[in-house]
């Protein structure tokens, strides 16, 4: 009776309990299993995403709260946690070829990288100020330690150590504008907050919800909070770097918009204003720079950054088809992105990766099916159509339009341009160039599953939107 | 209409799409079955669009064939598709070129098949669906697909500087259309819809000032796709390096979905800003004409030369459409179609020479006619097609221009008339340095004249430039009803005065139009 109560109470956390228990599991198979067992962790940790998915599949979508109202599940929680969830798996799929090649496979990222995930899609879920700060805190300790966990390369523990200093100060100024804002109203739920600061003094409001933002926005890597990012994305492990440039940034995505709507509803002349700024600098900071980049994996960086700033578009034009286009981009992002990442794989230098813009040399000849779907996915990101690429930023621009920021979908339409110029340096690369040079290309089966997968998900989602679209769509409403 | 159960428009649009999956499961050693499959499907696909023909009504300036369905319904994009005169020769211009293209590089491109025949029909589904979309978010769609073939085309079998070329190309028309795109959303944020009827019905709802900057933005993306001088600088590069059948495509087909969105979008949907730029684009048009053939001059590099006398040719067109009267408009529709069919053929005509010597230069030939005799004779009627002699096709559109745009103003038809001649300068003296003279070059001594594929890759072309040049009327009378409802609607005062004063000024006009024969 009691067991079974207690099992009804639990069912709204039941994909983070699957992901938990996964994580356990993974650990004691690494700890035990012998040679094997980093490999056997894996498997476990991937069977427990998909488990997890099926989990996600039975929730209710009915919106309901629980847990003395700190966290909801409705279907935009369950979009996010879908989205965090093919992150981490093609993560895990990565990570199989990454640390075969590397020959040093630290089983343990197996099962940090559920504890990681718990912390996304329980930020997915949050409208309570501690729910949200434990969450955020979960995936951000998760995230340094990740980024410093392939110890035979000293980028990767530099880089862990950097994301690490500078994520625990942005982590201090949120907890502090979280401070602010309880402490002028008392309260930790979003809807009790949004209650009392109506009649709260707007400075004080305005400096805690700047605070607030600007962890979230470190996290999310917005320029000028973006720093630490290019550094982080080239020294992690490459698998590391596809789910660290995109499960965070869904989860983020996810807060700003519960804090955005949930508590500051009242503000948004003042954050719409602060989004269009950061929007315009992000896209073409990143675009820019990432022009000038030799390093394939930096290159990305650069690249992954803008992409962040197109999702800032559908943050900055408030209302329902905005964030079903946020919706709708940071989804398809996360494959694009584990496929822009993921291509680096094929490259061999020596005993390890080459990261050469130029060592894609050549690829057409010897696969074409994988130079035609990285292609795919390269247009998607520039977002021609009919990609899934375009169709986001489709939707954001629209939102933008219809709300009279014509100035963003601008800034959007002249990124893509500039973005296409370092994108098709590869297309050129594979297409029309001869291979040269020390590195050479070696086809693999998981980084092949990963880039098909993705050039189909960009394609069909390219010609029949209304897949996801309608689901996003419908998860937008009734906040 | 339908064709084996499949809506006529989403048949020919898709139909290229089918054979390019077939020719991908074919496997890339057999190359003659490769070059087959591509030649019957575009062979196909160009009976199909024919197959347009018996169920097209002439005197009608409504779309026909429409197809309609929801794709985003959430967001008003529908899969729209409808036809009518003036898409209708631009139809069928593309599938013949498309065609012509894919026969003629039987011999030229030996390696990476399957790839090269794959482009040039994802190529051929891309300007298909431009010229038969209604929907703005469609068009957009096709409008970009058509970019990625043509890049990998320009860079993988072009020329030297292929790889600048092909990049310079992408980027700038990409520049162009993105800003068409944000034209077209500011447009659904006040119509609600993208459907291109809707909107004509709905009439123009914009204010001036938002008018004429969503014009602007449809300008720019359409003025660097014609190109207009001071966009033009992409095309020389993109058309030298692409190859051969490249170039038949690029100065056939692309080069019109430009004019073809000027005079299907930003004349109807914008009439007062497009009537307020008036000056600006003839102007324009006029720099384009006259700069164009100057340039054309100079060239040494056989396709430079062809190259430069699109800008000239597409300036003509633009000076057309701009003209605003039913004639000028007409002839400029026709224009494109015959600068598709003569510059197609110029272009096959330096490709051929380059298969046989492997160089373009013009100072490297000279006393041809002696070794090539049929060469010859196809060479000299396209150049006539090509500068307007009467009884060839280029001659109707560039008079009817003239006579369009001479009552709207008699100093542009002047300046324009100037392209003409210059025009035959250019071209005669091409001719002249390549056929004529004595045959100096050793390396020319062997050159064989046009073998029976390669006649027969012109012979539709020639056909075309004596059947317009000829007898226009069926050409015309497709034109006449959707161009009379362009009119109405951007120039309405053209209608009312002809009938308010019937005598003198529209007298000089009236028959023409009446007729929409020339002569």
């Amino acid at each position: 009776m009691e067991i079974s109560a207690l099992a009804a109470g639990l069912k709204p956390l039941a994909p983070e309990i699957v992901l938990l228990l996964a994580a356990a599991a993974a650990l004691l198979v690494h700890l035990f299993g012998g040679r094997r067992g980093p490999r056997a962790a894996g498997w476990v940790s991937l069977a427990g995403m998909a488990a997890a998915g099926a989990a996600l599949a039975g929730a209710p979508l009915s919106g309901g709260v629980f847990y003395a109202g700190s966290l909801i599940v409705d279907s935009f929680a369950v979009f996010i946690k879908l989205a965090v969830l093919a992150a981490g798996a093609l993560t895990v799929v990565l990570s199989f070829r990454f640390f075969g090649v590397e020959r040093y496979e630290p089983g343990e990222i197996y099962a940090l990288l559920p504890l990681a995930m718990i912390g996304m899609t329980v930020s997915a879920s949050t409208v309570d100020l501690i729910s949200t700060y434990v969450a955020f805190e979960l995936f951000a300790v998760t995230s340094y330690l990740l980024t410093g966990m392939f110890k035979k390369d000293r980028r990767s523990s530099e880089a862990g150590i950097k994301y690490f200093f500078l994520g625990t100060l942005s982590s201090g100024l949120m907890l502090l504008g979280m401070a602010l804002v309880f402490g002028l109203t008392g309260e930790t739920s979003y809807s009790a907050i949004a209650r009392g600061l109506a009649a709260a003094d707007s400075h004080f409001v305005l400096t805690g919800m700047v605070l607030f933002f600007s962890g979230l926005f470190f996290k999310a890597a917005l320029v000028p909070f973006h720093m630490w990012a290019p550094d982080v994305y080239e020294g992690a492990p490459t698998p590391m770097t596809v789910f660290l440039s995109t499960a965070p940034k869904a989860a983020v995505f996810a807060i700003l918009i519960r804090v955005m709507v949930g508590i500051f509803a009242g503000f948004q002349a003042q954050w719409s204003i602060i989004l269009v700024c950061l929007a315009i600098l992000t896209m073409f900071w990143g675009n820019l720079a990432a022009l000038t980049q030799k390093n394939l994996k930096r290159m990305m960086a650069y690249s992954s950054i803008a992409h962040s700033g197109y999702i800032v578009i559908g943050l900055a034009a408030w209302g329902e088809p905005a964030r079903m286009a946020v919706l709708f981009y940071v989804f398809v992002y996360v494959f694009m992105n584990a496929a822009a990442f993921g291509l680096i794989l094929l490259v061999r230098k020596g005993e390890g990766f080459g990261e050469d813009v130029d060592s894609l040399r050549g690829l057409a000849r010897k696969s074409p099916l994988l130079a035609t779907a990285i292609v795919i996915v390269l247009l998607s990101l520039a977002g021609i159509p009919p990609t899934a690429g375009f169709m986001g930023k489709y939707f954001l621009f629209l939102a933008a339009v219809d709300k009279g920021l014509i100035v963003l979908a601008l800034a959007g339409a002249l990124n893509s341009v500039i973005s296409l110029f370092y994108y098709f340096r590869i297309g050129r690369a594979m297409f029309m160039e001869d291979p040269a040079g020390e590195t050479r290309l070696e086809s693999s089966l998981p980084v092949s599953l990963v880039l098909i997968a993705s050039a189909l998900v960009c394609l069909v989602l390219g010609v029949v939107p209304t897949l996801l679209s309608n689901f996003a769509g419908r998860s937008v409403l009734g906040f | 209409m339908t064709l084996f159960g499949i809506p006529i428009l989403s048949f020919i649009t898709f139909f290229p799409l089918a054979g390019l999956v077939l020719i991908l499961f074919l496997p890339g050693r057999k190359e003659k079955a490769v070059k087959l499959t591509a030649a019957i499907v575009a062979g196909l696909e160009f009976l199909a669009t024919l197959y347009l023909l018996t169920g097209f009504r002439v005197g009608s300036g409504e779309m026909q064939f429409v197809e309609r369905a929801p794709w985003i319904k959430s967001l008003g994009v529908q899969y729209l598709m409808g036809l009518d005169g003036i898409s209708l020769l631009l139809v069928l211009l593309t599938s013949l070129l498309s065609f012509i293209a894919i026969l003629s590089s039987w011999n030229a491109v030996k390696s990476r098949l399957k790839e090269y025949y794959v482009f040039l029909l994802l190529l051929e589904v891309g300007m298909i669906g431009v010229f038969v979309s209604l929907d703005l978010i469609l068009f957009y769609v096709f409008w970009e697909i058509v970019l990625v073939p043509m890049y990998f085309l320009i860079g993988i079998y072009g020329g030297e500087r292929r790889l600048y070329a092909a990049i310079k190309f992408f980027l700038y028309t990409l520049f162009g259309s993105v800003l068409m795109l944000v034209g077209i959303l500011v447009l659904f944020s006040r119509y609600h819809t993208f459907d291109w009827t809707a909107m004509l019905a709905m009439g123009s709802i914009l204010p001036a000032a938002l008018q004429t900057w969503v014009f602007l933005a449809f300008f720019v993306g359409f003025a660097i796709k014609v190109p207009m001088f001071p966009f033009h600088t992409w095309l020389p590069d993109a058309h030298v390096e692409a190859p051969t059948a490249g170039s038949v495509i690029l100065a056939g087909v692309l080069l019109k979905m430009g004019a073809y969105g000027f005079v299907r979008f930003s004349l109807p949907l914008f009439p007062e800003a497009a009537r307020r730029f008036v000056p600006l684009v003839a102007v324009l048009a006029l720099i384009s004409i006259v700069y164009g053939a100057l340039v054309s001059l100079m060239q040494k590099d056989m396709k430079r030369l062809i190259a430069y006398s699109s800008v000239s040719h597409m300036g003509f067109v633009m000076l057309g459409l701009f003209a605003m009267t039913p004639l000028a408009v007409k002839g400029a529709v026709l224009q494109m179609v015959n600068h598709g069919v003569s510059t197609g053929a110029l272009f096959l005509i330096v490709g051929v020479l380059y298969e046989r010597r492997h160089t373009r230069l013009i100072s490297e030939f000279g006393g041809l006619s002696s070794r090539m005799p049929v060469y010859a004779a196809v060479f000299l009627i396209i150049t006539m097609s090509s500068i307007g002699l009467p009884g060839l096709n280029g001659f109707i559109g560039e008079f009817m221009i003239l006579m369009g745009v001479f009552p709207v103003n008699a100093v542009w038809t002047a300046v324009a008339a100037t392209g003409i001649i210059l025009g035959a300068g250019y071209m005669l003296w091409l001719y002249q340095r390549v056929m004529f003279g004595k045959l100096q070059n050793p390396a020319n001594e062997s050159l064989k004249d046009l073998s029976l594929r390669e006649f027969a890759v012109f012979l539709p072309l020639l056909l075309l430039a004596f059947g317009i040049g000829i007898f226009p009327k069926p050409f015309l009378n497709v034109l006449d009803k959707p161009v009379e409802k362009v009119i109405r609607i951007v120039n309405p005062e053209f209608y009312e005065r002809e009938a308010a004063v019937p005598t003198v000024p529209a007298d000089a006009e009236k028959p023409v139009v009446g007729k929409g024969g020339v002569r």
